[in-house]
């Protein structure tokens, strides 16, 4: 038998690669139309994101929330049920482990750091969980709950630090600071890279293998393929789309946990700047594969931090990178017309040659 | 000497990977009803798109009217007066029938509002002309699918159709339906001189109704014969490349205890009315009790609540003699129930999924192939993909490939592959063989045969009189959601019993 699997994957990269050439061809016209070279931007633009110690520490450091958000999105979607509230999810997330962190600031590092990140994925799942329940129970479209509970997480914890919790030294919009001790070590001087990239391997790692290589993954799947056949199977769907909104709330809340002990010390007002729907955008172009949201953050990272740079070296500006980013979407998305007019093209060809 | 109407020369058409048409030569004659037989993914279809213009062969050339085709597109192919009806039709259900017929080119009223009135004119003439009665202002979703087909024929016949391709006309006709409809052809070709060109696998049909037979294999025309020189048989023979054999089946008889009882059952169908009105019936280990009956008369309704599908509304259900009122799917499978089907692809598989992936559903939790249940051994599991593939001959390139690649016929394969494996007592199967060929429903039979003779209890609904009629130790008829009749098999005959199939009761004794 033939390798059918391994025909699939090269067929599947290169139309991959083939949309993220594209896309750079068009934002090089785009560039060129702006009457600059962009050989000087692009070279620019890896530069900025790979050229120095410091540069490539930022560039990791941006992957951490897209790999979580993005993981998130890949379990729900696979799922069949889509949770588009990884923001609100986060925002909690990240307010619940801050305030574990400005309330109890004695604890031992550990046992505070453990909490922390318990108390996110609990915040962050419980807030993932209600829109499950509303959808497997009432089929009230989760699509539609979970972005309106975006606002309502958002707006709740804009209140929270501007009132409640609202820093006793000046600082507006923001928190107290967690405990001192409970700071993740930083790995490069000055840059943002801690070592929450060392958890998030480790998270990593666990979602790859929950979702490749154990029973619960391949439910998740055939839940989301086809869930009459699921549950014809003998699986209990609901079970499943509600674990699935779980784990995914879980992981946005852990991702605004590490924001706050790993960058910001402290909970902000704005403190994501739309993580979750970049997260979205990656497991959507890799279609959930794990180890494509992997490398897909790391380029969407590249493209983040390369593109500031390439603006004050070339003014080339840095909203030309959404512009890329956007394109490589509507790439995959069109896939399949792709195909087809290539279809089209190899037979008239042929048709030429004879 | 008759008029050749259509002509294929060296038809060749190439898929990636896939040669669907070699080097096939046929001509069809003026007024004649030509057959064209084959198993499944012989190349039939492929054939009639060409026909009808929906994709070009890559070699050779059609001729049509004795023009030749340059350009292929069904608008080119219905100018040249050829139409087809395809095996799932393409009707606007919330239309009327006359709507549906005119749509595409409407009679006008100053030239801008559908002239409704006319277009039922027009749709009654056509009926009158044709003998296909319908009434012109009923919506197609009120409508049987018999009536939904001739709504089909009539908007080809509206275009100018000549020639009449009919792809599996009858796979969704109760035996009825499928008499008028026969007759309704019979009429358009001996009174109207046109042309029709039916695709099929039905091999009864064919020599009921066809003059000549093109029978395909693998993708070439293995053979063009009169219908009156040929027999059942021979055609098998041609259509599988040897002898099909269907051999009286051998049985062993079990007395066994009753493994499945329904009492007096009720359920409702999509539409929330009651689908099944009190269903009364004993399976015993080792017997296969058949439902006979038109489709839609409860069948649907009756497995999906065996299997947990669909809720009980009153009655009761004892499996294994536990009664599974509440129970999910999930615990009626654990009482050792496997299920096949009526719709493979609704319920059955999923298509975006490997086969391997398909075959494992079900036990993936099992110790076998998962450590605790939880860590999947990709070996054990591929290994057992291949054996099933092997043991029910699933035609593939290999187990990796998407289900939905498959022929109809191998995905049936797929799921009695799986279904058969779990090795249960209690088997509930649904249309075991729709869409699949002749080689392969021999093989299907004897399956069951052999699982009903290993002691299992099974219930088999199936619309194919001749299957009921192979497997049944006992049939019961259901009509409108009730029990008509119940019967030994060789009580009855297969033409008897379509009188309880259309609701007369039998006198019970």
């Amino acid at each position: 038998m033939i390798n059918i699997k391994l025909k699939q994957n090269i067929e599947y990269l290169t139309s991959l690669f083939l949309s993220v050439f594209a896309a750079l061809f068009i934002g090089a016209l785009i560039m060129m139309i702006n009457g600059q070279n962009p050989m000087v931007g692009y070279k620019a633009l890896v530069v900025g994101a790979f050229g120095t110690k410091y540069k490539i520490a930022t560039t990791f450091a941006k992957t951490v929330p897209l790999i979580l958000t993005g993981f998130a999105t890949a379990i729900s979607f696979m799922s069949g049920i889509f949770n588009i509230g990884g923001e609100g999810q986060l925002y909690l997330g990240a307010f619940a482990a801050a305030y574990i962190g400005f309330t109890f600031t004695n604890l031992p590092v550990f046992v505070a750091v453990i909490l922390a990140i318990l108390a996110s994925a609990l915040v962050g799942g419980l807030y993932a969980y209600f829109p499950g329940v509303l959808k497997v129970k009432y089929n009230i479209d989760e699509v539609i709950t979970t972005i309106m509970l975006n606002s309502v997480a958002i707006l709740f914890t804009t209140y929270l630090v501007n009132y409640p919790f609202q820093a006793t030294q000046g600082k507006m919009g923001g928190t107290d600071m967690i405990g001192l001790s409970y700071k993740f070590t930083k790995l490069v001087k000055l840059s943002k890279l801690n070592t929450s990239i060392f958890y998030t391997a480790i998270i990593a790692i666990v979602m790859y293998y929950i979702i490749k290589k154990t029973s619960f993954g391949y439910n998740f799947k055939m839940v989301g393929e086809n869930s009459i056949f699921s549950r014809y199977a003998g699986l209990a769907n609901k079970k499943y789309m509600i674990r699935a909104m779980v784990i995914s709330g879980a992981l946005c809340g852990i991702a605004g946990c590490f924001e706050v002990y790993g960058v910001h010390y402290r909970f902000l007002q704005n403190i994501s700047k739309g993580y979750a729907f970049d997260g979205m955008l990656v497991a959507l172009i890799v279609r959930n594969n794990p180890l494509g949201i992997i490398f897909m953050s790391l380029f969407f990272a590249m493209l983040k931090t390369g593109s500031i740079s390439m603006e004050v070296a070339t003014g080339i500006p840095s909203e030309l990178m959404l512009v890329i980013q956007s394109i490589i979407i509507l790439f995959i998305a069109g896939e399949q017309g792709f195909k087809n007019i290539f279809k089209k093209f190899r037979a008239n060809r042929r048709k030429l040659v004879k | 000497m008759a008029q050749k109407i259509i002509e294929l020369k060296n038809v060749t058409k190439r898929f990636p990977g896939v040669l669907a048409n070699d080097d096939v030569s046929l001509h069809v004659n003026k007024a004649e009803i030509y057959a064209v037989v084959g198993e499944n993914g012989a190349g039939k279809s492929t054939l009639m798109k060409t026909m009808y213009g929906l994709h070009a062969p890559t070699e050779g050339e059609v001729y049509i009217k004795g023009k030749k085709v340059e350009h292929f597109s069904p608008s080119t192919a219905i100018k040249n007066g050829v139409g087809m009806v395809h095996q799932h039709f393409m009707l606007v259900p919330s239309f009327t029938i006359a709507e549906n017929i005119v749509l595409g080119s409407e009679p006008r009223d100053k030239k801008i509002f559908v002239d409704k009135e006319k277009a039922n004119e027009i749709v009654r003439n056509l009926s009158k002309t044709y003998g296909l009665e319908v009434d012109p202002t009923v919506r197609i979703e009120e409508v049987s699918v018999g009536i939904q087909q001739r709504v089909e024929i009539l908007k080809t016949l509206y275009k100018g159709a000549d020639i009449l391709i009919l792809d599996e006309p009858t796979a969704v006709l109760t035996p009825q339906e499928t008499e008028d409809l026969f007759k309704v052809i019979k009429k358009l070709v001996n009174e109207l001189e046109k042309t029709v060109i039916i695709i099929t696998h039905k091999l009864n049909e064919v020599i009921a109704i066809s003059d000549r037979v093109g029978v395909m294999r693998q993708g070439k025309l293995v053979g063009e014969v009169k219908t009156s020189e040929v027999t059942e048989k021979k055609l098998a023979e041609m259509m599988v490349g040897r002898e099909v054999l269907f051999e009286e089946l051998s049985r062993d008889e079990i007395k066994g205890e009753v493994l499945i009882k329904a009492e007096n059952i009720v359920a409702k169908d999509n539409r929330g009315f009651d689908g099944l009105k009190g269903v009364s019936f004993e399976i015993k280990a080792g017997e296969i009790l058949g439902v006979a009956g038109i489709e839609g008369n409860g069948q649907t309704e009756l497995i999906e609540v065996l299997s947990g599908m669909r809720e009980l509304k009153s009655g009761n259900i004892y499996i294994n003699n536990q009664s599974t009122t509440g129970f999910t799917p999930k615990k009626i499978r654990d009482l050792g129930v496997a299920h096949i089907p009526e719709d493979r692809l609704v319920m059955g598989l999923s298509k975006e999924s490997s086969i391997t992936d398909n075959m494992l559903m079900g036990s993936q939790h099992n110790e076998k192939f998962s450590s605790k249940g939880i860590h999947l051994k990709r070996n054990v599991i591929v290994d057992h993909a291949k054996d099933l593939i092997r043991k029910f001959d699933v035609r593939t390139a290999s187990e990796e490939v998407t289900v939905g690649s498959l022929s109809g016929g191998n995905m049936q394969k797929v799921v009695i592959a799986r279904e058969f494996s779990f090795d249960t007592p209690i088997l509930l199967i649904s249309q075991p063989t729709r869409g699949v060929d002749i080689g392969a429903i021999e093989f299907i039979h004897d399956q069951i045969i052999k699982k009903r003779n290993e002691g299992c209890a099974i219930l088999l609904i199936s619309a194919e009189l001749d299957e009921i009629f192979r497997l049944s130790d006992r049939m019961i008829t259901l009509y409108e959601g009730e029990i008509t009749g119940e019967f030994k098999n060789g009580e009855i005959s297969k033409n008897d019993i379509g009188y309880y199939m259309t609701g007369n009761r039998k006198e019970s004794k």
